[in-house]
């Protein structure tokens, strides 16, 4: 079947389109070029004057696993059938799994990625991910305060044997890319340690978080995995701990590393209130390193909940638990969850200045490419605070009127005021599409070239830009047509996204020894076999490259 | 991994190795089953009288029945079918099944609008009840077996519940400290013998105390823990043994606090739960400690994930009212069964379905060989996981879920394929978002 979508302007920055009126033709789920005048399309839709992406790729969004269960459970007041939301399933901050799917693909949304899938968890979480309909997903692993590297490490092993672990994990788990989370932080924890810096010997393994960063750094460019090591930094939310953010980047000594959510780690301890922002070094930083990329981490005012790994930043964090309850939990040697309830309130001093850092990073950091648009949901905000947080980007009125409403104090500690960047529709485009596209190393996603899948969002042009992005007119996934005017009106599967990268197998002998004697689980019952991903029918691989990046 | 089959007609065992236990929630993978064509299975390479009773129960397939006559599954089917489609307050429970059987089960249950619980959620409430009330800290099996150094044991011992827990989670020594000791103290409840035996090679203190005060306990030993001078007697224990035992807590540098709450006997125990939770929080003042709260049987913890996630709410949630509600107590199936019109009753784990009253339709989906109290409405045989058909089914602490893959083909189909087919008769509704 041949679809035209005609005359709509075309926002594709990967093949150089900036909103130049054109067609589309897409055939069988994919892109094709235009087949000439003789082709007749099966359907035609007339866009005349629409706007035309890509369907938007979320990079950072914790949408599945044992943490958004737990906190699920935890925020039963917002699962009330009161709770608004449409369709009538509650819980902004924890949607369910069909609730994530819907509104993604209502929002234009076709993909988003879990960025925190321990590996004792990994199965749980694909079993999840599956039941999340509409979008594709895919998980990074989460790796760094496992004991089995720590063990390795202290051990002395090389470069290749922490590679040849990383590329078994991966494997195993079925994930795209590696996430750390507060390198040796989270199992120093489980040693009652409450902060560790990053020079700072471990216990038990007696190992640096610096030797662990590096450690990994190395093994996902040794291994070529597309992505870089996707970093929650040190010292999240602490004052201060932009000095751990920028030694991390002087780490990894030109690898390529992406900060995620660096809004929650770019905060200095100057002024009155020893609490301020520190977007301009941060941004300074990453401008002129072209090996780092970001995501912001955006926080958005209301109620929602904190969910993450980083067991000793969130116990740091626990007594601002709103409402006042909260889960920690150490997980399987490999890492942990802590999930506090949290409402960033505009009239707070300090939860205004995170806002406005937020907004700072968005403004200062100049290529798109490099800097992707989240809210970390559900910790800074929920998912479904994108399109607000679009127009605060491109709308410099509404971001000053915004910022008149908030804590009368905020002004004087914010250079907000002064920056006049407005991102373009381009911008918005490269930011959710392209960029998370070839970040992630997905090839055919992203782009409205030849040979890309159809995954389309078409929207009116709306001065209101927050309008505009809260309902597309048309959402396509595959090629079909998934939302129309906000309407979900076909409810398709998507897939999971992975690497296999290669690695010398006979790792794999000492970890079947250490899963025997540690986990009580043999290492064949960790893997996770393909047919167990949405019935067999669910992986996409995207190609490794050692030496390539 | 791989089953060794013989070349037939050698008619000797067939010995599958490295099979997962799916029963109790302690996630074994362990075992060594041997089959004996065609389809008897027995475990070998533990005594776990979980794995042993329930691996060996594989009765030859049967059909299905609609009032007590055998009938094809089709006509089973269309007559669970037409069962649902007239029931005004229908319950969809048991839920003894696997993941996918769990999402056919709760993808009827929205069908249908029915109220959602798995047969033994008791335990699994008073656990969850505090969780949404307070939060908890808590940890998982491995962090257990390799970084405890002090297990505190709060009521009857849990290995009657899940008896590999000490053989496979505390008696080897914990890999990630320094020195590699542990001490196991059994506070309220006494060890099996079986437990004894399995940890004759480590300090064990029993304080036993009374079962029914396990909460008065705990609190003694956390104001003791808070304040060693305001130390008292509780639950029939000495002042100076909650002093000690306080003293080791705070002494200790990775402290497990486990309990099975169904084997509590005081009423409300979740407010046994909710002091054994403060005990947990409070010694983390001092040190490290995690609470071990362990339910899983018939996958009871997968079930409520996967109703977590597909619902946002956890099970005894009803779907009548379009959005999901949730009440533990409205909601649990021992209450709403009382008034549901239709049943469906899930329990592919074991041959047991509850007697309901009369006048209530059931429809029961149960292993070939399940007696019962009333011949049920429809009783369709299925497969049990693990045994019959490759499975998923959660682990006791609920981040680890396992595979388990099916030993033989007794011919008989899974909750899955059932539900969904039975789904498939019920008149057709547009998606809904």
């Amino acid at each position: 079947m041949l679809t035209k979508l005609a005359g709509g302007r075309v926002y594709d920055p990967a093949n150089g389109r900036d909103g130049a009126v054109g067609d589309l033709f897409v055939r069988d789920g994919r892109i094709v070029a235009d087949p000439g005048p003789g082709a007749a399309p099966d359907e035609v839709h007339d866009l005349s004057g629409r706007v035309v992406m890509a369907g938007a790729i979320d990079i950072h969004s914790h949408i599945a696993g044992g943490k958004v269960n737990i906190a699920r459970l935890l925020m039963a007041e917002e699962h009330r059938p009161t709770a608004e939301g449409p369709c009538g399933c509650g819980g902004l901050a924890t949607p369910s799994t069909h609730a994530t799917g819907c509104r993604y693909a209502q929002m234009g949304y076709t993909a988003a990625f879990e960025p925190a899938m321990l590996p004792s968890n990994a199965r749980h979480a694909h079993l999840e991910m599956a039941d999340i309909p509409l979008i594709d997903t895919g998980g990074y692993l989460v790796l760094g305060n496992d004991d089995l590297l720590l063990e390795l490490l202290a051990s002395g092993a090389g470069e290749e044997a922490v590679a040849d672990y990383v590329g078994f994990m991966l494997n195993a788990t079925r994930s795209l890319a590696v996430k750390a989370v507060n390198p040796g932080g989270i199992n120093a924890f489980k040693y009652n340690q409450r902060r560790l810096d990053v020079d700072e010997t471990g216990p038990f393994h007696a190992i640096t978080p610096r030797r662990i960063l590096t450690a990994l750094a190395g093994a996902v460019q040794r291994l070529g995995i597309p992505h870089p090591l996707h970093l929650h930094g040190f010292n999240l939310g602490v004052p201060g701990n932009v000095e751990a953010t920028l030694d991390s980047i002087a780490a990894v000594d030109g690898l390529r590393l992406h900060l995620t959510h660096v809004q929650f780690h770019a905060y200095g301890a100057e002024g009155d209130r020893k609490f301020s922002s520190a977007a301009a070094r941060v941004a300074e930083a990453v401008n002129r390193r072209p090996n780092i990329s970001v995501d912001v981490g955006q926080i958005m005012f209301g109620q929602t909940v904190t969910a993450s790994a980083d067991t000793m930043a969130q116990m740091n964090n626990a007594g601002l638990a709103h409402p006042k309850k909260w889960v920690m939990m150490d997980i399987e040697c490999d890492a942990g969850c802590g999930v506090v309830p949290f409402r960033y309130r505009d009239k707070a001093f300090v939860n205004a200045l995170q806002w406005a850092i937020g907004l700072e990073l968005f403004l200062l950091i100049e290529d798109p490419w490099r800097i992707f648009l989240t809210t970390d949901h559900p910790n800074g905000a929920p998912f479904t605070s994108y399109p607000e947080l679009i127009r605060l980007l491109m709308d410099r009125d509404h971001r000053l009127a915004h910022m008149a409403e908030l804590h009368p104090a905020l002004p004087e500690h914010t250079i907000l005021g002064s920056l006049t960047r407005e991102y373009s529709l381009g911008e918005i485009a490269t930011m959710t599409r392209a960029a998370p596209a070839r970040i992630l190393g997905l090839t055919d996603r992203g782009h409205l070239g030849p040979g890309a899948v159809a995954d389309i969002t078409v929207y009116t042009d709306r001065p209101d830009r927050r309008a505009m992005f809260e309902t597309p007119d048309l959402v396509f996934k595959d090629g079909r047509l998934i939302v129309r005017d906000g309407v979900v009106v076909a409810l398709v599967q998507g897939r999971t996204h992975v690497v296999e990268p290669a690695y010398d197998p006979t790792i794999e002998s000492w970890m079947a020894r250490r899963f025997d004697e540690r986990m009580g689980q043999r290492l064949t019952h960790f893997r996770i076999a393909e047919e167990e991903i949405r019935g067999g029918n669910g992986l996409l691989r995207h190609a490794c490259q050692p030496g390539a990046f | 991994m791989a089953s060794e089959r013989p070349t037939p007609p050698v008619a000797r065992p067939v010995v599958h190795r490295d099979v997962v236990c799916p029963f109790c929630g302690l996630g074994c993978d362990d075992l060594i089953v041997e089959e004996e064509p065609p389809a008897t299975l027995a475990v070998c390479s533990t005594d776990c009288p979980v794995a042993r009773e329930r691996f060996s129960r594989t009765p030859a397939a049967e059909p299905p029945r609609v009032a007590g006559v055998p009938v094809p599954l089709a006509e089973a089917l269309e007559a669970a079918a037409a069962v649902l489609a007239a029931a005004q307050a229908p319950l969809v429970a048991g839920l003894g099944t696997d993941v996918d059987g769990a999402r056919a089960a709760l993808s009827l249950a929205e069908r249908l609008g029915a109220v959602v619980d798995h047969a033994l959620s008791d335990g699994l409430y008073r656990n969850l009840a505090v969780l949404q009330r307070t939060g908890w800290i808590a940890t998982t099996l491995a962090e257990l077996r390799n970084r405890c150094d002090l297990l505190l044991l709060a009521g009857p011992d849990p290995a009657a519940l899940h008896p590999r827990l000490f053989e496979r989670w505390v008696a080897p020594a914990p890999a990630f400290q320094t020195p590699p000791s542990r001490e196991v103290v059994f506070l309220c409840g006494e060890p099996l013998d079986a437990t004894r035996v399995t940890l004759s090679g480590l300090p064990v203190t029993v304080l036993a105390g009374d079962p029914a005060k396990i909460g008065e306990a705990a609190a003694a030993l956390a104001a003791a823990l808070a304040d060693p001078s305001r130390v008292t007697g509780a639950a029939g224990i000495a002042a100076e043994d909650i002093a000690a035992l306080a003293e080791r807590v705070r002494k200790a540098r990775y402290a497990v606090v486990a309990w099975a709450a169904a084997a509590f006997e005081a009423p409300h125990a979740d407010l046994t739960v909710e002091r054994l939770v403060r005990l947990v929080h409070d010694a983390n003042r001092h040190t490290r400690c995690a609470g071990l709260p362990l339910a899983g049987h018939d996958n009871v913890v997968g079930v409520n994930q996967v109703c977590t996630w597909r619902f946002g709410v956890p099970l005894r949630t009803s779907l009548a009212g379009g959005a999901p509600l949730h009440d533990p107590h409205r909601f649990a199936w021992t209450r709403y069964g009382a008034v549901a019109d239709a049943v469906v009753w899930v329990s592919a784990f074991q041959p047991e379905v509850p007697a309901f009253s009369a006048g209530q339709t059931v429809i029961a989906l149960a292993p070939p060989g399940t007696v019962f109290a009333d011949e049920p409405a429809v009783f369709i045989p299925v497969g049990t996981p693990g045994i019959d058909h490759a499975a998923h089914v959660f682990r006791s602490d609920t981040v680890v879920a396992l595979r388990a893959r099916g030993l033989i083909d007794r011919g008989l189909p899974d909750v899955a394929a059932v539900l969904a087919a039975i789904a498939g008769t019920l008149p057709q509704e547009a998606p809904a978002c």
